[in-house]
């Protein structure tokens, strides 16, 4: 397959990860996990842009969502139940507009996992890697897939890590959290 | 509970997935022959560069474009060279050579998915076509799953390229409509996975519903690709499409009439008249409020658990039926699925939003895990993650559009213009679809 322009001019320092030591199996864990990391990396701040585009749209549809399940909620607690329903039907309401606005925000967080396994889909299509232990194999999403939850879990524990050392020192947080 | 809320996840998951590879073998086999492990050499073609420094763009940067260097698997040693073509590429050497419809000719330029002669756009469309779903998705809702798959089969032409092989080599019309579906999957798939995993953080978790729900769903995962990946062609696939764009044009019918109208401020009115009543401003919780859902009995025709003092019961029968249906219409169009658990049991079952959110969200995460993995490892349907990396872009891109605008635009408006185009697609892919010709333009 023909490289589009752009990852033609990004191939020479991707294919770098993929270079970092002399065994090929090794590099090509290190070069997947690396762009593991930069997509996860890409897509927390992308998302953090997208969010922070429409925070006040999503607040309100999150307020309204969240006052309409307390009714519903008060309205069992006095075991109002045409009560309870009305207001389950608006939570209901507000609730699916909130989710797809949600699924729409969280392309903003998933596009760079795309074009990271577009490039690699460019190098490495029609590879099989052998499960140790099995009997198949997977392809290199099969790899990236793991690496990806591997890094999203240490950044989250990085992140958690840091903002305890911060709370014990008395610094103000200046980490964010997607949401 | 939390603790035992996400070892019970994690357990579904690793036995959908241990199951689903397991159960997959046989098709997996002939497809990904296993190469010696040092044989996935990622080195290109191109000059080794130091280590410690990446080399300057400009010294070689039209090296990658050639085959050997972006198909790293062609150094592979020569008995295992045929045995190395993906299935796509299996598929393609069968296609009779030629310029005709249904041929393949090999020195046309490559398009989607890299075949040679296969339709392709400037990266551009899918941006914009992305944004114009986004914007669906952040001011009307579900109809922008749909929309995501009227891109792929009519806008961008895949439908009609792989029906062009119905007659010269079946295999690859029926591959190019799971890599169709596919591609709609992990559009729509991908972003309710994150939006639903922060729903279930949130929430709280009926945990008998939603192993039910989640069974049916692994169920459905498990059986719709089995029986239907490489035997689904073009036009069966746009005609199911017909029928499930029918359906959301119906409910989007529904909300836009008198009755539904009135349905929705009779709720409104209803659930005001209680606010004004009763609301309570920062008043402390009781104990019993304290307790959350709290599990009864555990039976085989009925689960009766309680939440703030009402009782609630369900037929165990009725979620895993739901959970069924609904991933099995996710694994089959690609598109819906998610969504669909909210109202199923709010409006079905009768539960209480609160724990409706995460105990869906539950049956979402297993449901999409087992249905991408599926048909993305285990049967190795071929995407173009090119396009759907950068419908991505657009569709966040319409996410902040969306709020924008959708204020200026009357909702009942919005609705009502979608219904008609929801009638138009849907008419039009049923016709397609089942009588061979659509009798709108533009399907």
């Amino acid at each position: 397959m023909d490289m589009p322009p752009l990852f033609l001019w990004l191939d020479p320092y991707l294919i770098w990860f993929f270079r970092l030591t002399d065994h090929a199996g090794l590099n090509f864990f290190l070069g997947t996990a690396a762009m593991a990391g930069l997509a996860l990396i890409m897509g927390k701040l992308s998302s953090a842009l997208i969010v922070a585009g429409s925070r006040r749209h999503t607040q309100e549809l999150t307020d309204k969502a969240k006052k309409y399940q307390d009714l519903s909620i008060q309205a069992l607690e006095v075991g109002d139940r045409q009560a309870y329903e009305a207001a389950n039907k608006m939570a209901n309401e507000a609730f699916g507009k909130s989710f797809f606005l949600g699924v729409a925000q969280s392309a903003g967080f998933f596009w760079p996992i795309g074009l990271v396994l577009a490039w690699m889909q460019y190098r490495f299509f029609g590879i099989a890697f052998p499960v140790p232990g099995l009997d198949w194999s997977v392809n290199f999403i099969g790899v990236f897939i793991p690496l990806y939850i591997l890094c999203w879990v240490l950044l989250s524990r990085g992140k958690r890590f840091i903002r305890t050392r911060q709370d014990l020192a008395g610094v103000p947080n200046t980490l964010t959290t997607y949401k | 509970m939390r603790k035992f809320s996400l070892f019970c996840l994690m357990l579904l998951t690793v036995l959908a997935l241990t199951g689903t590879g397991v159960w997959a073998q046989e098709a997996a086999k002939p497809e990904t022959p296993a190469v010696a492990p040092a044989t996935p050499q990622p080195e290109p073609a191109t000059p080794q560069p130091e280590p410690a420094t990446p080399p300057p763009p400009a010294a070689e940067p039209a090296k990658p474009a050639t085959p050997e260097a972006v198909k790293p698997a062609a150094p592979a040693p020569a008995p295992a060279a045929p045995a190395t073509m993906s299935k796509l590429e299996e598929v393609i050497a069968k296609t009779p050579v030629g310029t005709g419809k249904g041929q393949i000719n090999p020195e046309a330029p490559k398009g989607y998915m890299g075949i040679p002669g296969a339709p392709s756009h400037f990266w551009l469309w899918y941006i914009l076509w992305g944004t114009w779903v986004g914007w669906i998705f952040s001011s009307v809702g579900a109809f922008g799953g749909i929309m995501a798959g009227v891109g792929h089969i009519s806008v961008f032409g895949l439908s009609d390229y792989a029906k062009g092989f119905r007659q010269t080599n079946p295999t690859l019309n029926k591959l190019l409509t799971d890599s169709i579906r596919t591609s709609n999957q992990y559009l729509v798939g991908l972003s309710a996975f994150i939006s639903s995993f922060t729903y279930w953080r949130m929430g709280r978790l009926v945990m008998p519903l939603g192993l039910c729900l989640a069974g049916g769903g692994i169920l459905a995962g498990y059986l719709v690709p089995l029986f239907t990946v490489g035997k689904l062609d073009a036009s069966t696939y746009v005609g199911f499409f017909g029928i499930i764009v029918f359906a959301v044009a119906f409910v989007l019918f529904y909300e836009t009439t008198e009755k539904g109208q009135a349905s929705r401020k009779a709720a409104r009115a209803a659930a005001k008249a209680f606010e004004d009543a009763h609301i309570k401003k920062g008043g402390e919780a009781s104990a019993e409020q304290l307790k959350g859902v709290q599990v009864i009995s555990w039976g085989l025709t009925r689960i009766r658990f309680t939440f703030y003092g009402a009782e609630f019961s369900f037929n165990p029968i009725w979620p895993i039926l739901g959970g069924f249906v609904i991933n099995g219409i996710s694994a089959l169009i690609g598109v819906g699925g998610g969504f669909l658990y909210v109202p199923f049991l709010t409006s079905v079952a009768g539960l209480p939003m609160f724990i409706v959110a995460g105990t869906s969200a539950l049956a979402v995460l297993i449901g999409m895990i087992v249905n991408i993995f599926n048909m993305m490892v285990v049967r190795q349907i071929p995407v173009d993650f090119l396009l759907i990396g950068t419908e991505l872009i657009g569709i966040a891109i319409g996410s902040v559009l969306g709020p924008m605008t959708s204020k200026k635009i009357p909702e009942v408006w919005l609705k009502r213009l979608f219904v008609v185009l929801a009638i138009y697609v849907g008419i039009g892919y049923l016709t397609k679809g089942f009588l061979g010709q659509s009798i709108f333009p533009g399907m």
